[in-house]
């Protein structure tokens, strides 16, 4: 049967060259769309690894202010220890979660090499954004002693690092000193890629990082808020407070990723009906034509469900014709690890893109077909 | 002629309408997802409000400074003193102004709080852009002089700030993280995607916390170098590289060590798409690559399901092309009718797609997700649309033309 469909296939592949050629692009357009799905979809699911609710960062500027600023960010903090409203204030660079701002850095440990997103907070970070740290513990001031400074990090920089070794206690970069290991960080949101993460401890002579990070009762609002700008505004004069709710910047991250998916899912959803409908009309012209010959099958015996499965069968046969030479193309992506990405993604996307197509041209071939087994042999025959 | 073959194309189109549904969808929504984007592109970078002169404008944005062995590079904007020293005391320019790029702030209104974008200027930035005063006036050079608190801000901002839309916001005070400015003027807002001039409160550059007195060379401010007319940007741009040319390498800055130093004056579109090309050729190839595919896919999916749907409705006319021709027509005389009705169909599906396109850019302008968006249809947009047409037009219709004028008499009768 299946053989025999080929022929038929093959016999006219000259007129069937466009239609092949049509499910190939709309097939390389899913593959695409699917890739971008599914990429998001897998980093959506591997867990944030902090609390962001209730939590605001003040962004203190010194701007002109140079002198004892190091000494003036500590008085900040301390002050805003004091409010009832408060429940836990930390200190931490610029790239706090959900910024703009980013801040990498190679790590070595046995010659091994990883670069991996670094931050430096203080001892009341894990605490200020609801981390666990699920082997050790977080830093705290006390730690810095003798050559080396603590350092907490991620699993997935513990497992580029170190493999399957304990993680506690080694040495990296000849100056830190691992002293917990913490699950994810994803600092762009859910749908950042899940990537290794060094936290330092901060020392206490540090200017420059300005980020305040404090996480408030539930309820508190712009009162307090405008009241904490204010009170820090006449403690430091000339210096700029600006205050991000991570809530808020987590909205924006969040558009940055999911706006041009959107958009590409919504030109391409258009694109797929636009080919599907097409398909349709030249299946059902096609059909059409066949008039005689189904006409004929029929008369010699052949069952209506004969029939449409023949035509499905013919179109299932094309579709396979040309996502194979769409496979062709799309597993070079794996192959040359184009865009970095695990080739498990391309495979998941691979197959969601050949699930959809089959189910295009066999929706586009079910309305057709029927309407030729419905053909009654007399009358196609009369008209021949 | 060319009527009659406009009415026999219409004639087939009322023939089967789902063929001519399918075709008109095919072609207006490709058409449509052009003109949005082509409206979008020309919103990002061409002269609209309130940067109406962006075409005869060279944008410093962006210094890059490298160490000797290139390895380490830090590049963002610059400090006001260096642009002070450097771009202000051009001589070919029209004009010369000096802005930060915006940055962000908070106001309090009660237990309310409004999410402030706030921008340093001089005097000149007011003269360079365009902008719609819709009360007061822009600060002056005399303001600057005296270091007055004085702010421009926009109609958004004034509705949050002063709840009483009836009465004039000039002369009120604003109250911007503790320090009181005086309102001296309200413009029209210029939208998010105008970063050189989107903000929401304006002030001049010596109001407290611009940071212009910062002497290194890097800083939070850029510049726009306005030509008087279009051919002397050259001029501009020669003359400023000359002088960036003069200043002495390497520098020795904050312990660092900068032996080259690279400060372009270039037009808008070039400063962004630079921006994004800085990745080297690799990335340049691969962005390049992904363009060229989705416009293939975008233009390309479409023409081949028209040729697919074409190609197999033209053997329904074989009869009527197998009398023509047995009536002597030359083959020429047919593909030309059929690429006439191929345009036919194409222009009327331009028409729904122009439709379309001004129902969803109103959608966009009105929906709020980009304040103050001015997305149009404008005559180079709406010019490329129609060539987009002329050309789609030609390739579904050349292909089933072709097949169909090797038909011989014989067969086509037969049917």
């Amino acid at each position: 049967m299946i053989s025999h469909l080929f022929r038929l296939i093959w016999n006219k592949k000259k007129a069937h060259t466009l239609l092949i050629v049509e499910i190939w692009a709309s097939f390389m357009v899913l593959f695409g769309l699917a890739t971008l799905i599914v990429v998001n979809v897998g980093n959506y699911r591997e867990p944030l690894g902090f609390a962001y609710e209730n939590v605001w960062a003040i962004d203190l500027n010194n701007n002109q202010d140079t002198t004892e600023v190091a000494n003036k960010l500590g008085r900040i903090v301390q002050q805003l220890k004091t409010y009832p409203e408060v429940e836990s204030v930390s200190r931490m660079s610029s790239n706090f979660p959900f910024s703009a701002n980013q801040m990498n850095d190679g790590v070595e440990y046995n010659k091994r090499n990883v670069v991996s997103d670094r931050y430096v907070t203080d001892e009341n970070f894990a605490q200020t954004l609801g981390i666990s740290v699920t082997d050790g513990k977080w830093y705290r001031n006390a730690d810095s002693v003798g050559k080396y400074r603590p350092m907490v990090i991620n699993e997935k920089a513990k497992e580029e690092l170190f493999g399957n070794e304990n993680a506690l206690g080694k040495i990296v970069s000849d100056k830190f000193r691992v002293v917990g290991v913490m699950d994810n960080f994803k600092a762009k949101g859910e749908f950042m890629t899940n990537k290794p993460a060094v936290f330092e401890l901060m020392e206490a002579k540090n200017s420059w990082s300005n980020i305040v990070l404090i996480k408030v009762k539930p309820g508190t609002d712009a009162v307090f808020e405008a009241n904490v700008v204010k009170n820090i505004a006449t403690m430091v004069k000339g210096w700029s407070v600006e205050v991000n709710y991570l809530t808020d910047s987590r909205k924006n991250q969040h558009n940055l990723v999911l706006v041009p998916v959107i958009i590409a899912a919504i030109v391409s959803g258009f694109l797929l009906i636009n080919v599907a409908l097409g398909l349709f009309g030249v299946l059902n012209l096609s059909i059409a034509k066949r008039r005689g010959e189904i006409g004929l099958r029929r008369a010699i015996g052949a069952t209506g469900s004969g029939i449409s499965t023949q035509f499905i069968g013919e179109i299932w046969v094309l579709a396979t014709f040309a996502m194979l030479i769409g496979l062709l193309f799309a597993v070079q992506f794996p192959l040359l690890n184009v865009f970095d990405l695990a080739s498990g993604t391309y495979m998941t996307a691979i197959g969601i893109a050949v699930l959809i197509i089959y189910g295009i041209v066999t929706l586009c071939a079910l309305f057709p077909s029927r309407q030729a087994a419905l053909i009654q042999p007399a009358t196609a025959l009369h008209e021949e | 002629m060319l009527i009659n073959y406009i009415k026999i194309a219409w004639k087939v189109l009322l023939r089967h309408p789902f063929y001519t549904f399918i075709t008109l969808f095919g072609i207006s929504l490709t058409l449509t997802v052009l003109m949005v984007l082509t409206s979008f592109l020309d919103h990002l970078f061409s002269s609209h409000y309130p940067e109406t002169n962006r075409d005869r404008s060279l944008y410093i944005m962006l210094m890059v400074q490298r160490d000797s062995a290139r390895s380490g590079r830090s590049s963002g904007p610059m400090s006001f003193q260096f642009l002070n020293k450097y771009a202000k005391t051009l001589k070919t320019p029209e004009r010369v102004s000096i802005f930060s790029a915006f940055n962000s702030s908070n106001a309090y209104v009660g237990s309310q709080r409004i999410k402030l974008n706030t921008k340093f200027t001089d005097a000149d930035f007011w003269r360079v852009m365009d902008f719609d005063f819709l009360e007061g006036k822009p600060y002056s050079e005399q303001n600057i002089t005296n270091g007055d608190y004085v702010a421009v801000i926009t109609d958004d901002f004034r509705k949050q700030y002063f709840p009483d839309a009836t009465e004039s916001a000039v002369g009120k005070d604003v109250e911007i993280e503790n320090i009181h400015y005086k309102v001296i003027g309200v413009v029209k807002g210029s939208p998010v995607t105008r970063p050189i001039t989107y903000a929401d409160v304006y002030f001049p550059y010596t109001a407290p916390k611009s940071n212009y007195q910062r002497s290194d060379m890097r800083g939070g401010f850029m510049s726009i170098l306005l030509a008087k007319n279009k051919s002397d940007l050259k001029a501009i741009n020669d003359e400023f590289q000359d002088r960036i040319n003069q200043i002495p390498l390497p520098i020795v800055e904050n312990d660092n060590k900068y032996t080259y130093l690279e400060v372009k004056s270039e037009p808008y579109a070039a400063n962004f798409i630079g921006q994004i090309l800085d990745g080297g050729p690799g990335l340049k190839a691969i962005l390049f690559g992904a363009l060229a595919f989705i416009l293939f896919m975008l233009l390309g999916l479409p023409a081949l399901n028209l040729v697919n749907v074409n190609v197999s409705r033209i053997m329904e006319r074989a009869s009527e092309i197998g009398i023509r021709k047995a009536f002597g027509a030359p083959i020429q005389t047919l593909v030309w009718q059929f690429i006439v009705e191929n345009i036919f169909i194409t222009l009327i599906g331009g028409a729904i797609a122009l439709l379309l396109t001004s129902g969803i850019i109103y959608f966009i302008n009105s929906s709020g997700w980009i304040a103050y968006a001015d997305l149009t249809i404008n005559l180079s947009v709406f010019l490329i649309s129609i060539f987009v047409c002329l050309i789609f037009g030609f390739l579904s219709g050349v292909l089933p033309a072709l097949r169909m004028s090797r038909l011989s008499i014989a067969d086509a009768l037969k049917s």
